[in-house]
């Protein structure tokens, strides 16, 4: 019943060795993030329990549960758009190169920088394609002409748009298709060089062509970045993914890598989820 | 019955109902300024009626006709009239008559009966004065240097003042106005220095010799000025008016001379524009009675755009604060309903707090603090432009601040996010994002601030309006732009012209076309600033979600 595709053989023999990384057990220079004992809630209601898991660099990490399973609220836990939620009380630690995100001398602004993110809407701004992209390195101070002519058109390219919007850089965002959109958002995000990449139902606003683009693009983003994608369709999960974690209520129910917790999962909630029971 | 109450037309019709009797009195109430305002310009007939009345006596009136009216027959009882008893009515007219200097009121009301007959002689001149209002009646003879000549000359001999009169102008106002300015200063500057002990010999032979000189120049221009008055003297017209008096008329106080029957109605067009344009450009004569409304209109604009200047800037900072940084708790409520309710107060309360708090408190502090060589006469510390100005950003701050709020809440949250999750910090977003795309909506605040503040009469009153400023607050003496000047008020001059005029007849359709105008000029400053949400608006349009 669910397809999974076999990991591209194209990225390298190192990558699908690395594929079948022991999570339990990474070296430091392997992680890119480390959530540990992150538990959240919205006033009196717990959100997220005592998640504890390791995100290993340079590969796809899928977050997958039913609805209000508190997957979004993990991802957006990373760069600390929780903050902007009144009443939002964050306990336990997200390390990023071994600094907790949480501490309280971190420049926010600087850990987004790092850590980019994509809506699950596309959300470009009301400027033109050119300045969508610069936005993030203008931010930044970067005002020379050819550094962000390279930067948008490196972007642009990364992002699989360049050929569709070369001639139109000038023009509104606001022109382009959904699919266009979204990945303009990605190529904004790409543009501020982040380490991470946090992406919350990239396609869920998407026609199957478009997400299918996204889809390949993810594949290749991974090469530069670190990718972790919420998505609530299981098939997108196993088809871009090297690794899985299923939550549900809150809770992080199991973890590995995406062959595995397809084909053999160790629970019964995931199990039942993957399978269709419920969900 | 009620099948046609449910399906809903009664209230379909009792909405069109609504909008068409808006659309009605809008229309009706433009209408009716324009036409009384507009035919005000257009140069009228003028009549000659010989008049019996009750007891024979005979006379000539020669006037225009200005209104007519229907008055009942038993109002008139006392006047022992000969009429036919079926008749009910009797029909009057109100003739400017003109000639103030012969007597004292240039209207009267002529009953149709005494009227033996009415004519439109061609000869019929009116002559518009600079003072005492128009004269009607025949030109008797041209008197050039003392020589009669013949008609003819006249237009020539106009012209030849009329480039006179425009040195006159040039020099009083501008050469003549400037030396007096700068002397002023000057003295002003003495006056520092001796309150300051600071009046050294040097300092004391320094403004002396600069006095003097600007006293030379002075004396000059006021010879040539002296020159011209002559020149322009030299000549006079003899004007025989209605009752055969022979009136000379001088050259100097001569505006123009028209023969209004002689016109066509292509002249008349023509000459109806040039009125329009003299009533825009000119200043008034004749306590505001005649002459044009030029330092009103530019009163008007400036004050309201240095209310715009002001306004903008702390009305959407005052936004901003409330809806970005404020905390969402109870204060901020009772703050956003305070600056609700601000727009609620009465415009003549934020006048009398202008005068108390900006003219007396502000003013008389920054008197005493740089204008100290000046008082007892205040700069400052009297009602000025500046402070009306002031006034009218208070009164206009809160409409502001609650369309720059609701344009704020509008945006979603994605582009909020968008930025942020690029690194920005919210004062970037701010900066970049949020303000951009709400900027039609402070264009709209703006917009309904500057069509509050332009009508507004009452508050100004207190705080800075007058009913003649003799001088502009923006003119060529530095600093150009003069803040503590009063300055005059296209809704003020209607009030005063209107109820406070000496001579309410001639006054009354100025009324009217200073009203026309005053919509027309708020209808403009709106057009421009709706033009300029709308290209707002239309780049940064938001996604349709």
């Amino acid at each position: 019943m669910i397809s999974i595709t076999p990991k591209a053989q194209a990225t390298g023999s190192e990558t699908s060795f690395e594929s079948k990384l022991d999570l339990t057990n990474l070296t430091p220079e392997q992680v890119a993030l480390d959530i540990n004992k992150l538990n959240l809630f919205y006033g009196k209601k717990q959100a997220l329990n005592n998640i504890s898991m390791s995100i290993p660099k340079g590969q796809v990490t899928a977050f997958i549960g039913p609805s209000g399973c508190g997957k979004s609220t993990l991802l957006r836990c990373i760069n600390r758009m929780n903050d902007l939620v009144d009443d939002c009380h964050i306990s336990g630690e997200i390390n990023l190169h071994g600094n907790n995100i949480y501490n309280k001398h971190v420049d926010v602004a600087e850990l987004r920088r790092k850590v980019g993110m994509v809506f699950q809407r596309p959300n470009p701004f009301p400027k033109t394609i050119y300045e969508n992209v610069v936005y993030g390195l203008r931010i930044m101070g970067e005002n020379n002409r050819r550094n962000l002519d390279e930067a948008v058109e490196k972007s642009l390219r990364s992002a699989a748009l360049w050929n569709e919007v070369k001639d139109r850089l000038h023009e509104s965002a606001l022109g382009l298709s959904g699919g266009q959109q979204q990945r303009l958002v990605i190529a904004r995000a790409i543009a501020i060089q982040p380490e991470v990449l946090l992406l919350d139902e990239p396609t869920s606003a998407l026609d199957p062509i478009s997400t299918l683009t996204i889809e390949e693009l993810i594949n290749d983003l991974k090469e530069q970045f670190t990718v972790v994608i919420v998505t609530h369709n299981m098939q997108q999960a196993a088809r871009v993914s090297d690794q899985t974690a299923f939550m549900y209520m809150g809770d992080l129910i199991e973890y590995s890598d995406t062959n595995t917790l397809f084909t053999t999962p160790q629970k019964k909630k995931t199990e039942d989820y993957i399978t269709g029971r419920y969900g | 019955m009620n099948k046609w109450f449910k399906s809903g037309s009664p209230w379909i019709w009792l909405s069109a109902g609504g909008v068409s009797i808006s659309l009605i009195s809008v229309l009706g109430l433009l209408w009716l300024i324009a036409s009384r305002g507009l035919s005000y310009f257009w140069p009228s007939d003028l009549y000659q009626f010989d008049i019996t009345d009750q007891n024979g006596a005979k006379s000539v009136v020669i006037g225009e006709i200005y209104d007519r009216e229907e008055i009942p027959v038993s109002q008139l009882a006392h006047l022992n009239l000969q009429l036919d008893p079926n008749q009910e009515v009797l029909e009057r007219l109100l003739i400017k008559t003109g000639n103030r200097e012969l007597v004292s009121l240039d209207f009267r009301w002529l009953l149709s009966n005494y009227i033996t007959k009415t004519e439109k002689p061609k000869e019929i001149a009116v002559v518009e004065r600079r003072t005492h209002g128009n004269f009607y009646g025949y030109i008797d003879s041209v008197v050039l240097d003392g020589k009669t000549v013949d008609q003819s000359e006249l237009p020539k001999l106009l012209e030849r003042v009329d480039a006179f009169q425009e040195q006159i102008d040039e020099l009083q106002k501008s050469d003549i106005g400037a030396i007096n300015y700068k002397l002023e200063r000057l003295r002003l500057q003495k006056r520092k220095y001796q309150l300051d002990n600071e009046l050294t010999p040097a300092r004391q032979a320094e403004i002396d010799s600069e006095t003097e000189i600007l006293k030379q120049d002075y004396e000059k221009l006021e010879a040539e000025l002296m020159g011209y008055r002559e020149k322009v003297a030299r000549d006079h017209i003899v004007m025989r008016a209605m009752d055969g008096q022979l009136v000379t008329v001088n050259f100097e106080h001569i505006l123009k001379v028209t023969f209004n029957n002689q016109l066509n109605v292509f002249q008349k067009t023509g000459m109806f524009f040039s009125q329009i344009w003299g009533f825009l450009v000119e200043d008034p004569r004749e306590a505001n009675t005649e002459g044009g409304v030029f330092p009103a209109i530019f009163g008007t604009v400036l004050m309201v755009l240095l209310m715009t200047i002001i306004v903008s800037p702390f009305g959407v900072i005052a936004a901003i604060y409330l809806h970005e940084y404020a905390g969402k708790n109870a204060l901020t409520k009772i703050l956003r309903i305070a600056v609700i309710n601000l727009a609620g107060v009465p415009s003549i309360v934020y006048g009398v707090f202008g005068l108390g708090f900006f003219v007396y408190m502000v003013g008389g502090s920054l008197d005493q603090l740089f204008y100290s060589e000046n008082l007892p006469s205040p700069t400052f510390g009297t009602p000025g432009v500046l402070w009306s100005a002031l006034t009218l950003a208070i009164l206009t701050l809160p409409v502001v601040i609650v369309s720059t709020e609701e344009g704020l809440s509008r945006i979603p949250s994605a582009m909020r996010h968008g930025s942020l999750a690029l690194g920005a910090t919210k004062a970037e977003t701010l900066w970049r994002i949020i303000l951009p795309i709400a900027s039609p909506a402070i264009m709209t605040g703006i917009i309904l601030a500057i069509a509050r503040a332009a009508g507004e009469v009452a508050p100004l009153m207190l705080v800075g309006v007058v009913k003649m400023a003799p001088n502009l607050p923006l003119d060529g003496n530095f600093p150009f732009l003069h803040l503590d000047r009063k300055f005059m008020h296209l809704g003020f001059h209607i009030y005063d012209v209107g109820f406070q005029s000496p001579n309410v007849e001639a006054a009354r359709p100025l009324v009217f076309a200073t009203a026309l105008l005053l919509v027309t000029i708020i209808v403009a400053l709106n057009m421009t600033a709706v033009s300029i949400r709308n290209k707002l608006r239309e780049r940064y349009k938001m996604l349709e979600h």
